[in-house]
């Protein structure tokens, strides 16, 4: 355990390398009846070209904000979001968002849903199902083309979502625990589809997620966040060998990094649960 | 699979389908054979439940007459305009007040409770307003339509998942895609299902309409068989409105179950 601990690296404070993604004293506060809570405090995270990176904490610190803002999707906050060295002001082309709900159109087979991002922005037509099909192919869906979304099962639709997303071909996909709705092994498996993408894509992508197991088999880089208000509490560099499997899941290496995390982020989740306790005590 | 297996069920020689239909014709078949043994028992007056003969033979007349046709063009025409109206103006209610919750908080109470209530008592004004002739009639039509096809406008627009506004927001969609590649795809099916309500209400409100003070229409047409005693033509003009209606209203219903409601 020692040994292996000593293997982790810290890397709390960024350079000032090429960032394809920068969030810079991000800052974000709600006003609520019982006045302001600040869901996001002074966060910053650097994103490399063609990395893997993590966003982990509790329920309740501001993760989700983190999603929303850097997807454009939320505004009024302070602080700084740029993308290629552009600041953020709106949803942004280059960034590709998977949501934790289900978000397939209902009305659309699978490979119409995928389409939907090129049909949008006027690819022609032969063009964007070729395009389609090659994404399906990555997400391991050929064959349920003509399928509606409501014929699939929870993983499969998810993996509907993705294709969509990466038909958008963002230069950063955005996710939000994408497999939070599925079991264990499903998760695993399909985290076995997100490596592989990766892999063939060099897509650099945020993953923002609550699972340990999730993070660690994934990524390049983890951010911890602390409880409400959601602060950084320490970046973690993952040094396992790409390509990775799900297998890694048994390696000591991986079990080591488990319990890190867990020993960060053990004490933020307790917070937050005795928070929860207090208000439905209250309540 | 090596030893036998057991079957669960026993193999019904006839489907389900099959079953249901054929219990159907049997409830059509007894229920004419129930009015035909009335007509025959001579218990009722002959020409209040004429023989099912007389009223196929009615019906025949009433399918070559070409009073029938002109009195059906004027209420088609007065539903098509209560429809058109109607649907229209509640479709766009529905959408304001299904996009705003501050209007809908105000304004829906009130369509909830002037929904159902008959609009026939507003016909002696529709009158002064629009007259005797087939503008009054329509009207009528439209005003019974609005209601349910408001309502039902509104409740489809609150049934969009906002995920899916999300998704296209992160697409990066302009307002008027949004609206017809997610809202219009996603509301079609309860919106169909809203019309044929307002439909089927439209052609009560036209009809009813024309059988209070008219000079032509289906409505008028049943009143003059009445007033002159011509029972099997009155069943005949009846079965022949029902028909029609069960046809409008089968069309739609399967418009809306393809469009996913």
């Amino acid at each position: 355990m020692r040994q292996v601990g000593a293997q982790l690296r810290d890397v709390t404070r960024q350079g000032t390398a090429n960032f394809a993604l920068e969030i810079k004293d991000l800052l974000m506060q709600f006003e609520t009846p019982q006045g302001p809570v600040v869901a996001v405090d002074r966060m910053s995270v650097g994103v490399e070209q063609g990395r893997f990176v993590s966003i982990i904490g509790p329920s309740g610190c501001g993760k989700s904000t983190v999603f929303n803002i850097v997807g454009g999707l939320l505004r009024g906050y302070q602080g700084d979001v740029t993308v290629a060295g552009t600041r953020m002001d709106g949803p942004h082309k280059d960034i590709g968002m998977v949501f934790q709900e289900e978000s397939t159109f209902p009305w659309r087979t699978v490979i119409d849903n995928v389409v939907f991002p090129l049909e949008v922005s006027g690819v022609p037509r032969a063009e964007r199902y070729d395009r389609a099909r090659s994404f399906i192919r990555m997400v391991g869906l050929e064959g349920f083309e003509q399928r509606f979304p409501a014929e699939l099962s929870g993983g499969m639709r998810q993996r509907v979502a993705i294709a969509r997303t990466l038909a958008f071909e963002p230069k950063i996909l955005l996710m939000d625990e994408p497999f939070a709705a599925l079991d264990e092994q499903t998760r695993l498996l399909l985290g076995d589809h997100i490596l592989k993408i990766q892999q063939e894509l060099r897509q650099t992508t945020v993953l923002i997620t609550h699972n340990i197991t999730e993070a660690v088999q994934l990524s390049d880089k983890i951010v911890i966040m602390t409880y409400r208000p959601g602060r950084l509490k320490r970046v973690l560099d993952i040094d396992l060998p790409r390509p990775r499997t799900s297998e890694v899941v048994g390696s000591p290496e991986f079990g080591a990094y488990v319990a890190e995390i867990w020993k960060d982020l053990r004490e933020e989740a307790s917070r937050g649960m005795q928070d929860a306790e207090a208000r439905s005590r209250s309540s | 699979m090596s030893t036998a297996s057991i079957p669960l069920t026993k193999s019904a020689p006839l489907s389900f389908e099959t079953r249901v239909r054929s219990l159907k014709l049997a409830i059509v078949a007894s229920l004419l054979l129930i009015w035909e043994a009335m007509a025959r028992s001579g218990l009722l007056f002959e020409d209040v439940v004429p023989s099912i003969v007389v009223v196929v033979a009615a019906l025949g007349g009433v399918l070559v007459d070409p009073v029938f046709y002109s009195n059906l063009a004027i209420t088609a025409w007065e539903v098509g305009t209560a429809i058109l109206v109607g649907g229209v103006t509640g479709l766009a209610v529905g959408f304001v007040l299904g996009n705003s919750r501050f209007l809908s908080r105000a304004y829906e109470p009130f369509l909830y409770y002037l929904g159902p209530t008959p609009k026939i008592i507003f016909f002696p004004l529709l009158i002064m307003w629009f007259g005797i002739g087939p503008g009054s009639k329509a009207a009528l039509g439209a005003l019974s339509s609005f209601f349910p096809i408001a309502i039902a406008t509104a409740a489809a627009i609150r049934s969009v998942d906002p995920i899916l506004l999300r998704v296209g927001a992160s697409f990066r969609l302009s307002r008027w895609q949004t609206f017809y590649k997610i809202f219009l795809p996603a509301i079609r099916g309860p919106l169909t299902n809203g019309f044929r309500l307002g439909l089927g209400i439209a052609i009560i409100g036209t009809v009813l309409a024309e059988t209070k003070l008219s000079n032509q229409g289906i409505g008028y047409l049943i009143i003059q068989t009445y007033t002159t005693f011509n029972m099997a033509r009155m069943y005949a003009l009846l079965l022949l409105l029902f028909a029609i209606a069960i046809l409008l209203n089968a069309a739609l219903s399967r418009l809306a179950r393809r469009f996913g409601a």
